[in-house]
């Protein structure tokens, strides 16, 4: 009957429903969206990292982010190609550098030099152009989300970097980097020669394991070999890139207040609408204290009733953040929101609307049942 | 009818707490003694107000008694203690001193949860404003004390339409309180204090906010029930016209019987 009692009196004043329910659809809407735009943006600063093909990075002694190399020696790639477990080594060059416009502005770009012949730190599609574009001479690969920054550059144009002319081979769509700078990539022989860089230095070497092999293993077998640089799994080098930007640029603590901020949000809209019900049930409340309901049961209608709350706006605030991700996310602003993200809010919702009924249980604890003989 | 001082009766009572059949202990400090026949009892009960920092005596030692089946009035002008009486005899309220046995058990001192638990058993209450609840259908509403007994809903139900039906209401048996007319709903309020056959009904001017052809009826339904229960009542009521239904009549003045 309690459970009767509380649905039917929720649903009766279904204009303070409504108010909760918006409560709680906000919070999820506005802590899915944020988290999932905050996973967008810092996973920009592994992009790098995760679509490199690569299983093992090795880079300067104290390497923490993927877009800040130092130079290492390349002659290296013998050593750790001799251990076992290692399939393949390839270097990898980063390198900033300056890109002329065609109005006469510069843009800076992050020149990425990938091997010719693998796909070891290839991190782009192809969209528009040649699938082999980077194997041309003179090439570079753009990406389209940075057609603002650049000037809109079409294939088959030629640009000027670094003081050396290039032509635009092919674009991309997607990879951004977390910074203002575009990538640019081309052939690792070209962005040596463009960047003008030491031919003999590299910024990091990309180890392909063998099948079967033991990434951990292989790891401390270069770490033996080459104690002077510093050795990680893609995953490992990935969280690091990330933990940078988050870290260092405070990004994790304002997306943390934002979210918190929903949160707050839905809980004194629950709270308070739960209140609101309560206030205007007061009589109620009181009749049922003195026909025989303890205070026990009047806290697990309450209960009840803020969690059914929570569960429908809950339900209906992850639908609407499943369309918006849909129609919003973009790969300049993408919304990345995993199944943690999803499970994690949703029970920290359900949580808060919980402990949103201790508010309204606070007044009903003072209800006396004396007073349904006195309104 | 009566209309009578309650009078003092000789007290030979067993003074145990009721309700602890469910596990609730006895209240401290009270004894047993025999039995007496009243359906409820109550021994010079005091009760006072703070009012502008100040003690003001409400109730001053009543002595009252309620026998098997018997239907009592407190009647009386208004600030003259009867709906104080009436909440004390109801546990709803807790006096400043006296004693209060409901078939010759005490029951003043129990604790809240105590006297939570012998509202809920034993004691029907109708109230002046009928006090249902707006989101519950008339069936829900008179429902409410069966299920929180533990019977499961539908069987609740059942029971509540066929009394409902009998009140003449089989009609609204889905209506909601506020798609009723007074009469209808202080009916509906009338059986849900009588559903679980409580031995004591306690009702607060139940003719108050209803019309006199209603009000009547009402009574009627109520003298009706009560007998056929063997249910103990007490009405509090500021309204002659429903005078032929107490067994007694028991005016108040100043927080005591005339």
């Amino acid at each position: 009957m309690r459970w009767n009692l509380a649905y039917r009196t929720l649903f009766h004043d279904r204009g303070k429903l409504i108010a909760g329910l918006v409560g709680v659809i906000f919070s999820v809407v506005l802590v899915n969206i944020q988290g999932g735009l905050f996973f967008g943006l810092v996973n920009k600063a592994s992009m790098l990292v995760d679509r490199s093909n690569a299983d093992i990075w090795i880079g300067h002694r104290g390497m923490h982010n993927v877009d800040f190399a130092h130079p290492i020696p390349e002659r290296y790639r013998y050593t750790v190609a001799g251990v076992e477990g290692v399939a393949e080594v390839q270097p990898l060059k980063l390198q900033f550098v300056n890109m002329a416009l065609p109005g006469g502005k510069y843009q800076q770009v992050l020149l990425v030099g990938v091997a010719e012949s693998t796909n070891l730190g290839r991190a782009y599609s192809i969209v528009d152009g040649p699938q082999d574009a980077i194997n041309r001479n003179d090439a570079i690969v753009l990406d389209r989300c940075d057609d603002d920054k650049l000037d809109s550059p079409q294939v088959g144009e030629l640009r000027e970097v670094n003081g050396r002319r290039v032509r635009v081979a092919g674009k991309s769509n997607g990879i951004l980097n977390f910074l203002v700078t575009p990538y640019v990539f081309a052939n690792y022989d070209d962005a040596i020669e463009i960047g003008g860089s030491n031919p003999l230095e590299t910024s990091y070497l990309l180890v392909r394991l063998a099948p079967n092999a033991d990434c951990q293993r292989v790891c401390r077998d270069i770490r033996t070999l080459l104690p002077e640089l510093d050795v990680m799994t893609s995953d490992q080098y990935a969280s690091l890139s990330i933990n940078h930007w988050i870290t260092r640029t405070g990004l994790g603590l304002s997306f943390g207040a934002a979210t918190l901020l929903g949160l707050l949000v839905g809980l004194v809209m629950v709270g308070q609408t739960l209140y609101a019900m309560v206030l205007d049930r007061v009589g109620e409340y009181a009749t049922l204290r003195a026909i025989g309901l303890d205070e026990r049961e009047l806290l697990s209608i309450l209960a009840f009733q803020s969690a059914l709350v929570a569960s429908i706006g809950i339900a209906i605030g992850m639908g609407i953040t499943i369309i918006l991700k849909t129609l919003l996310s973009s790969p300049k602003a993408t919304i990345e929101i995993p199944l943690m993200l999803y499970v994690g809010c949703g029970v920290l919702i359900f949580a808060i609307c919980l402990f949103a009924a201790g508010l309204p249980y606070l007044r009903v604890r003072r209800i006396d049942p004396h007073t349904a003989l006195q309104s | 009818m009566t209309t009578t001082n309650t009078g003092t009766t000789a007290y030979t009572t067993t003074d145990v707490p009721v309700g602890v059949q469910h596990g609730h202990g006895l209240a401290s400090g009270q004894k047993t003694s025999a039995m007496t026949n009243h359906a409820l009892e109550a021994k010079a009960i005091a009760k006072s107000y703070v009012i502008g920092g100040q003690s003001r005596p409400v109730l001053d030692g009543i002595d009252f008694h309620v026998d098997p089946g018997e239907c009592v009035f407190l009647a009386g002008p208004s600030g003259s203690g009867k709906t104080t009486l009436l909440s004390i005899l109801g546990l709803l309220l807790t006096s400043d001193s006296g004693q209060l046995l409901l078939k010759g058990r005490r029951v003043d001192g129990l604790t809240e949860v105590e006297r939570t638990l012998v509202r809920r058993e034993r004691i029907g209450f109708v109230f002046q404003r009928f006090q249902l609840i707006n989101g519950l259908t008339a069936e829900d509403n008179v429902s409410i004390p069966l299920t929180m007994d533990g019977m499961p809903l539908r069987e609740a139900r059942d029971r509540a339409g066929a009394l409902l039906c009998r009140m003449g209401l089989e009609d609204h048996r889905k209506a909601l309180p506020t798609s009723m007319s007074p009469g209808q709903c202080q009916r509906v309020a009338l059986a849900r204090a009588v559903i679980n056959e409580p031995e004591l009904i306690l009702a607060d001017e139940p003719t108050a906010a209803l019309d006199g052809k209603s009000g009547q009826a009402v009574m009627e339904l109520l003298h009706q029930l009560t007998k056929e229960f063997a249910s103990s009542t007490v009405v509090v009521t500021h309204d002659p016209r429903i005078y032929q239904y107490a067994d007694r009549i028991c005016e108040m003045e100043n927080g005591k019987f005339k």
